[in-house]
């Protein structure tokens, strides 16, 4: 009994200290300082805590967004400054009209020809190597004979080496990504016709280049069968 | 044909001629003028500016028997040769 009117006693005051520790406006966690000008200045840092992690938050959603548009935004600037080998639409037969011959460039293309295993075609250029400026139109021949005794359909693709020069040889017409039917023991001339793109000589990276290589490989082409053109559809 | 694994390499994209796929010439009508374009280019050491006449003529031997879709000259690089060939005309006359 005499405990418990001592324990009183404390229970007491500890009320009374315990007023100072009571859950304050801000929920569970107690304000520390006691004082109004403390408590106004956390306010104001959980404010300014909550509109940064506003902003944050919009960063990263803007991250997110920009990352999904980047690729038909890279497509329209690849278009547009011709970088990684894109042509810039609508170039075409204004530019051919209107282009003068770098004299100064000479470059040797040297014209290659394959088959693949499956294909019986002879296939092979008809000259080694042309002499070429750019700027200047220039024809070339391949020659392809079909040996067996039947129709064989063939479908070229090509190659240019070095990869870098490739963005600046333009073919105007050539026998590549249609199919070409032989009949039996027919024998065709395919002609080329290309030109290499001026500014082939102003591009530093082309300086030193003086020999470019045309390769072709022909394919068997299945009846019926479509392929899809090479590009952006 | 490389692989475009890599990130930083050039790979090479093959690209569609301007103006599509030329007709086979089955028949060979246009034999001789290339027999004459090839006599030419190796006459003259492989150099193409020195055949473009004999092109030419190759071209419009195909235009003429729809080989080749019709176009003025001119759109195909031969502008001067065009007009040499106009100056020679009145001069001639």
């Amino acid at each position: 009994m005499a405990l418990c009117g001592r324990g009183w006693a404390r229970c007491a005051r500890g009320l009374r200290l315990g007023a100072l520790s009571r859950p304050g406006p801000c929920g569970t966690r107690g304000v520390r300082g006691s004082n109004p000008f403390t408590r106004q200045q956390e306010e104001e840092w959980r404010r300014r805590n909550r509109s940064a992690v506003g902003y944050i938050a919009a960063a990263a959603v803007g991250m997110v967004g920009l990352s999904y548009a980047a690729v038909p935004l890279y497509r329209l600037y690849c278009q547009a400054t011709g970088l990684g080998g894109t042509t810039a639409a609508g170039g075409g037969a204004e530019r051919i009209e209107r282009m003068e011959p770098v004299r100064d460039r000479l470059i040797r293309v040297t014209f290659n020809a394959d088959t693949h295993a499956s294909i019986q075609w002879n296939f092979k250029p008809q000259q080694s190597e042309i002499y070429v400026v750019p700027g200047e139109t220039a024809l070339a021949f391949y020659k392809a004979k079909n040996p067996t005794d039947k129709p064989i359909i063939g479908i070229s693709t090509y190659n240019v080496v070095p990869f870098e020069a490739g963005q600046y040889f333009n073919k105007i017409q050539c026998f590549c990504f249609e199919e070409q039917r032989l009949n039996p023991q027919e024998e065709v001339d395919m002609p080329v016709f290309f030109y290499i793109d001026p500014e082939f000589a102003e591009d530093p990276k082309m300086a030193k280049v003086d020999l470019i290589t045309l390769s072709y490989t022909f394919f068997e082409a299945k009846e019926g069968q479509k392929l899809p053109l090479p590009g952006y559809q | 044909m490389s692989t475009a694994m890599n990130f930083s390499s050039k790979s090479f994209t093959p690209r569609p001629p301007d103006k599509g796929a030329f007709p086979l010439d089955h028949f060979g009508e246009c034999s001789a003028f290339k027999e004459r374009f090839m006599e030419c280019l190796r006459q003259s050491g492989y150099e193409s500016a020195a055949c473009r006449q004999s092109a030419m003529a190759y071209l419009e031997c195909r235009m003429d028997r729809q080989l080749m879709a019709n176009e003025p000259l001119e759109k195909l690089g031969f502008k001067d040769l065009i007009n040499e060939k106009s100056e020679e005309k009145p001069e001639k006359s």
